[in-house]
């Protein structure tokens, strides 16, 4: 006999033809229509002929890696009734401190999450957003709420996981993910990917979405309604980013989504400004040469002692630009780095440890790597690979350290581009209302 | 050990590709991926010279699953024949039964014809080939009933 927390606030998939245990409720798994089908899972249509099985029975080929949902299949469910175990005190077992500024963000977060709003925390690269969400992830454990957190990235939800341990130390947290073998328990706190979201039903009182924007064109559609699907009717939600795309920019302009801004970094510092200049590097590349002005300004910072990330947009890339730059730079040390690279991760680290001046890198370094008093460089910030939210986390990496609240950031095109305006742009917006707050606080000192 | 020798082709090496092939295909059940394989599977099977062409079933248990048998979802516009049917899976343990019966228990198929291919040819077609075990077991049925030969294909080896 099957333990029923398996089935709560779950759709669990069985064969139709499965006794249901008792307290079980059957839900349908595809709605048949005249030309397409629905899943109740991922809520996509498919045409019958895509769909087909033979003896008229379908599938949904959408969700197909998280187990196939077809006419075959019933889901079983139990609504979720919140039946944790008390938690040993202290909830909070973090030791960190808020800045006054981090502090006033994380409660205006925590009364809308007692609330069950829906609400983004928009707050720059650097800016301490997972300590932020502490309070008010306690508050809703002690109110005895069930809480998602999710994000796009698997290695988001990797890299969140160990540091919540150690902020809820009393609580248990259940992990899941794709590549994971463990199987599912039931847990007051669950960290899981956005796509694992659909597995639940109505499960979480709040629901925190981390990185929002990781998959730019991630369909903003499927995310919504894995949100809604997981979510309880009355549920809260907190958007958290750096770089929130259109269609949640839209959701708060129309006031259906609540806004919360933290436009300093944690050292109280503005973003780096964006510098965007205009090159002809892929003709000059093709003879081993890049622009002056390239050369130069890397020059200056390998001159100044500044090590620096230079991004390239492609991995065919990398090579060419490597074998360039060893002409011009004989004497320092870099290296090259993308997704596949085998030897990724001793590079990043051999990066952190100062054993290189340089490291040329495709966007996987956008975002979740710090390299302190970095410089910034971007070759071919206008092609389509550079979407305007990677370009913001990539101008992030600089200027992150207390020691050089600064850095250069410079954006290399050989044409305008709407992407690289538009990051300008959220740069000098978030700046503008970070000047607005350090103007006050140096007003009332 | 039969007396008859199985004239077999394996179109494909069954190597990591093909298996992962396989596990989309047959494990994680997405039906349309037999198309990848469909012409050209059922081009090479039409060129072989033969009366019957039979298919190994799939129990009743991966029709409630699955739903679909993988080798039918290979063939396009061949003509084949369902002649074959899986037993029902027994309850009782092999260790409460002598030789004979295990020899005889083995045995997964019925053939439901058998006079019908009496001095015939017959082609199995199946998806994967490892041992052998399971064409053998088919074809053993085909000799019993007198066929005249019997050769299979399977897309991978």
């Amino acid at each position: 006999m099957m333990d029923l927390s398996y089935y709560y606030g779950r759709k669990v998939l069985v064969n139709r033809l499965a006794p249901v245990p008792a307290g079980v409720r059957v839900l349908p798994t595809i709605e048949v229509r005249s030309r397409n089908i629905r899943c109740y899972r991922c809520n996509q249509l498919t045409a019958k002929t895509i769909a087909a099985l033979p003896h008229n029975e379908f599938y949904c080929p959408h969700c197909i890696n998280l187990g196939r949902v077809s006419t075959l299949n019933k889901f079983y469910h139990v609504p979720e009734p919140n039946q944790f175990l008390p938690i040993k005190q202290p909830i909070l077992t973090w030791h960190g401190k808020l800045s006054p500024l981090q502090e006033q963000v994380s409660l205006t977060v925590a009364q809308r999450m007692a609330r069950h709003e829906h609400q983004l925390l928009w707050a720059v690269t650097g800016a301490g957003k997972t300590e932020m969400m502490f309070a008010g992830i306690a508050a809703a454990i002690r109110r005895g709420e069930r809480i998602g957190i999710a994000s796009p990235r698997v290695d988001v939800c990797l890299e969140l996981f160990p540091r919540l341990q150690v902020a809820f130390a009393n609580c248990e947290i259940a992990l899941l993910h794709g590549r994971q073998e463990l199987p599912y328990h039931y847990a007051q706190l669950t960290i899981c990917t956005t796509h694992q979201l659909l597995r639940f039903y109505h499960a979480f009182d709040n629901l925190i979405i981390d990185e929002v924007d990781a998959f730019p064109y991630a369909a903003d559609k499927s995310l919504l309604y894995a949100t809604k699907h997981a979510l309880k009717a009355d549920g809260g939600c907190l958007y958290l980013t750096a770089t929130p795309g259109d269609a949640l920019l839209r959701e708060v302009r129309q006031r259906r989504l609540a806004v919360s801004y933290l436009p300093l970094r944690y050292h109280g510092h503005l973003l780096p400004r964006i510098k965007v200049q205009l090159v002809c590097w892929r003709q000059r590349l093709k003879h081993r040469q890049l622009p002056r002005r390239c050369v130069q300004r890397m020059n200056k910072s390998l001159v100044r002692h500044h090590r620096f990330l230079l991004f390239v947009p492609h991995v065919v890339d990398l090579s060419s630009v490597f074998i360039t730059l060893q002409a011009y730079f004989p004497r320092y040390r870099f290296a090259t780095v993308h997704a596949n690279d085998p030897d990724r991760l001793i590079k990043v680290q051999r990066m952190r440890d100062g054993e290189y001046d340089f490291l040329i890198t495709t966007s996987i370094l956008e975002r979740g790597v710090t390299f302190p008093e970095i410089d910034v460089y971007v070759l071919g910030a206008d092609e389509a690979v550079f979407s305007s939210s990677a370009l913001v986390q990539i101008a992030g990496r600089a200027g992150r350290a207390q020691s050089r609240p600064t850095g250069n950031v410079i954006l290399w095109v050989s044409s305008n581009c709407r992407q690289v305006r538009q990051a300008t742009q959220q740069i000098n917006y978030m700046n503008r209302k970070g000047q607005r707050i350090k103007d006050e606080v140096s007003v009332m000192q | 050990m039969y007396g008859w020798y199985l004239h077999h082709h394996g179109i494909y090496r069954y190597n990591s590709m093909m298996k992962e092939y396989m596990r989309r295909y047959k494990f994680d059940g997405d039906y349309r991926l037999r198309k990848v394989f469909q012409c050209e599977f059922s081009t090479y099977i039409r060129q072989i010279p033969t009366d019957y062409i039979v298919p190994i079933p799939i129990t009743t248990t991966t029709w409630q699953t699955r739903g679909f048998n993988q080798v039918v979802g290979l063939l396009r516009e061949v003509p084949y024949l369902t002649a074959l049917q899986t037993k029902i899976e027994k309850k009782a343990p092999q260790s409460s039964k002598n030789r004979q019966e295990r020899l005889a228990a083995s045995q997964p198929f019925i053939l439901k014809t058998p006079a019908k291919f009496k001095h015939k040819k017959i082609l199995l077609i199946d998806d994967v080939y490892t041992t052998g075990r399971t064409l053998y077991h088919a074809a053993e049925l085909f000799h019993q009933a007198g066929g005249d030969w019997v050769g299979s294909v399977s897309l991978a080896r």
